[in-house]
């Protein structure tokens, strides 16, 4: 039966690369979307799932990273291309100063710092109007071209392929930390910290670095978020924004990589039904998340391979 | 030169005095207990050594090098593995897996964070021979959660061994075990010392225990050091008998 979990992979590869081909283009624009916001819940799955650092400023990583694309696009006419892995890059060396500050503390203490963090971005993006555009944001952030070609990623399908690229990249790059000597130390916090540190880890780089990483990669889809979009506001910082990501993540299957990708579009997915029906969305949904910790907390992904395991003993008794 | 050195550690918490001005010297190859009744700063003596305390003032030398005030994790890649008196594993992964990270603890490259395929196999085979002397082999693909207590207890030595230390701190071993549990779990510990010639540190609770496995017995009373010597003099000193032995009975 390993061959249905291929097939199964060939399938969702084959169906997103094609998807351009048959989707009308408010199709493709969620979809897009839900790519980004795939890779925002997998950063932070980094975190929450394998290290069990509970983020409750996530928000930070997404706004920061669109701020500091759509200014780079902006005011320097950098190219869409280097603009999104630059605003990355900055998005995760300013990490290691939010990683060092709070993994100070531990637990609840760490998780209000994060958030503390955030609102501090939040209220920055107001007051810094020069920079940010105050409660305008900013607009109009253009998909530049640059020198180097690359033109076809500037188009609605182009940029598409691009959000695909950073998810696809960025799921290769966390399975493999995930599976390193790295990932294992990273479990070893999850599941003991004072042991971990006991067995002679300094446990608090090895955060600082898995926080690093995870803003890195969250503001890498904030990134892609502002040429997306077009623009850039405060929203982007709120911390309701931090809230939905833990929610998909825990939704989609915390720990799993892929579950959280799956939760962001399922998320988006009940978002656009559900609030085409009520205004009142969200307290639907609210519903379908305690659902989902109560009697599913491995999440959709957990769900998921728990019934192709089934699939499998039932095929073949014996295992 | 003996491998640990204590001299004059003194560690305050406020007015009370945890340990006052302790002095004891470890040679290679020697299983030390040290005892004492309950407070007597046993366990703080344990946190001291290995860094998760600081001393109030004294010196710690291991074989020769000043380690007192260092970090713990610095303390423990020197060579000092500890166990602790309250279980401490990691519940979901298999005893294997619990030993193997202990031993990548001690490799170079232990954060590289890609790969690794080298540095798990490497580190697989000190976790193997690990739970091999523990009598652990058997249980080797078990969840360690889900392990009796007394594997749990010797999963924990088996990972400190893993790390291959050349001092090992043994918090109560037989902490929790039943009378049964107790003797196997001393029984293996006993085989494994005689075969390993490891030099440890133990703290215990139950005499018959340490009167088992140790060489040389320390007694703490209200943190201060009252007699050192070998278990049957110690056993026989008043003042033993008066702080501890007697006190029991």
């Amino acid at each position: 039966m390993r061959g249905t979990t291929r097939l199964i992979w060939i399938v969702v590869a084959l169906a997103l690369l094609a998807a351009p081909l048959g989707l009308p283009p408010f199709a493709m624009t969620l979809l897009t979307e839900a790519v980004i916001l795939g890779l925002f819940a997998m950063s932070l799955d980094l975190m929450f799932g394998y290290t069990r650092l509970v983020s409750f400023g996530h928000a930070a990583a997404y706004g920061f990273g669109a701020y500091a694309c759509g200014w780079l696009l902006l005011h320097t006419g950098m190219p869409l291309l280097f603009a999104v892995f630059a605003a990355g890059l900055l998005t995760g060396v300013m990490a290691i100063g939010v990683g060092w500050i709070c993994t100070l503390a531990t637990g609840v203490s760490f998780s209000m710092l994060t958030l503390a963090f955030a609102q501090l971005l939040y209220a920055i993006s107001f007051k810094w109007t020069s920079v940010t555009g105050g409660s305008d944001g900013l607009a109009g952030i253009p998909r530049t071209i640059g020198p180097f070609g690359f033109a076809a990623l500037s188009s609605k399908t182009g940029f598409y392929y691009l959000a695909l690229a950073c998810l696809v990249g960025g799921f290769l790059v966390c399975r493999a930390l995930v599976r390193s000597p790295f990932g294992a130390v990273l479990r070893g916090i999850r599941e003991n910290e004072a042991k971990t540190t006991a067995l002679g880890y300094n446990t608090r780089l090895y955060k600082i670095a898995v926080v690093a990483i995870s803003y890195g990669l969250g503001g890498l889809a904030g990134a892609l978020y502002a040429p997306f979009a077009g623009f850039a506001n405060t929203e982007l910082l709120f911390w309701l924004l931090s809230g939905q990501v833990l929610i998909m993540v825990i939704v989609g299957g915390a720990g799993t990589l892929i579950g959280p990708v799956l939760g962001a579009a399922f998320f988006m997915l009940m978002e656009h039904q559900l609030s085409a029906w009520t205004e009142a969305w969200a307290l639907y949904f609210g519903l379908i998340f305690i659902a989902f910790v109560l009697f599913a907390p491995q999440g959709i992904w957990g769900l998921a391979t728990g019934w192709l395991q089934m699939g499998r003993s039932r095929a073949n008794p014996r295992l | 030169m003996p491998l640990l050195e204590l001299d004059g550690v003194t560690r305050r918490y406020g007015a009370l005095v945890a340990l006052d001005q302790v002095a004891m010297k470890v040679e290679e190859g020697e299983v030390r207990a040290v005892i004492g009744p309950n407070g007597a700063g046993k366990t703080t003596l344990f946190n001291v050594i290995t860094g998760t305390v600081k001393p109030t003032t004294g010196a710690i030398r291991f074989s020769g090098q000043a380690i007192a005030g260092l970090p713990s994790h610095q303390i423990c890649r020197l060579g000092l593995s500890r166990t602790f008196q309250i279980t401490a594993l990691f519940p979901e992964m298999s005893a294997r897996e619990n030993a193997q990270l202990a031993a990548q603890a001690r490799h170079k490259q232990r954060w590289q964070p890609f790969g690794g395929g080298k540095i798990f196999k490497e580190a697989q085979a000190l976790a193997d021979a690990a739970l091999e002397q523990l009598g652990l082999s058997g249980i080797a693909d078990r969840p360690a959660g889900l392990l009796s207590h007394g594997d749990q207890r010797l999963l924990e030595v088996a990972m400190a061994m893993a790390q291959q230390p050349r001092v090992l701190l043994l918090d109560e071993p037989t902490q929790g075990l039943s009378v049964e549990e107790t003797a196997q779990a001393v029984e293996t510990l006993a085989r494994f010392l005689q075969a390993s010639r490891m030099t440890v540190l133990l703290v215990e609770h139950d005499m018959e225990v340490v009167f088992r496995l140790a060489h040389r017995i320390t007694v703490l009373h209200r943190g201060a050091v009252i007699a050192d010597g070998a278990p049957a003099e110690v056993k026989a000193d008043p003042r033993v008998q008066d702080a501890y032995l007697g006190g029991l009975d």
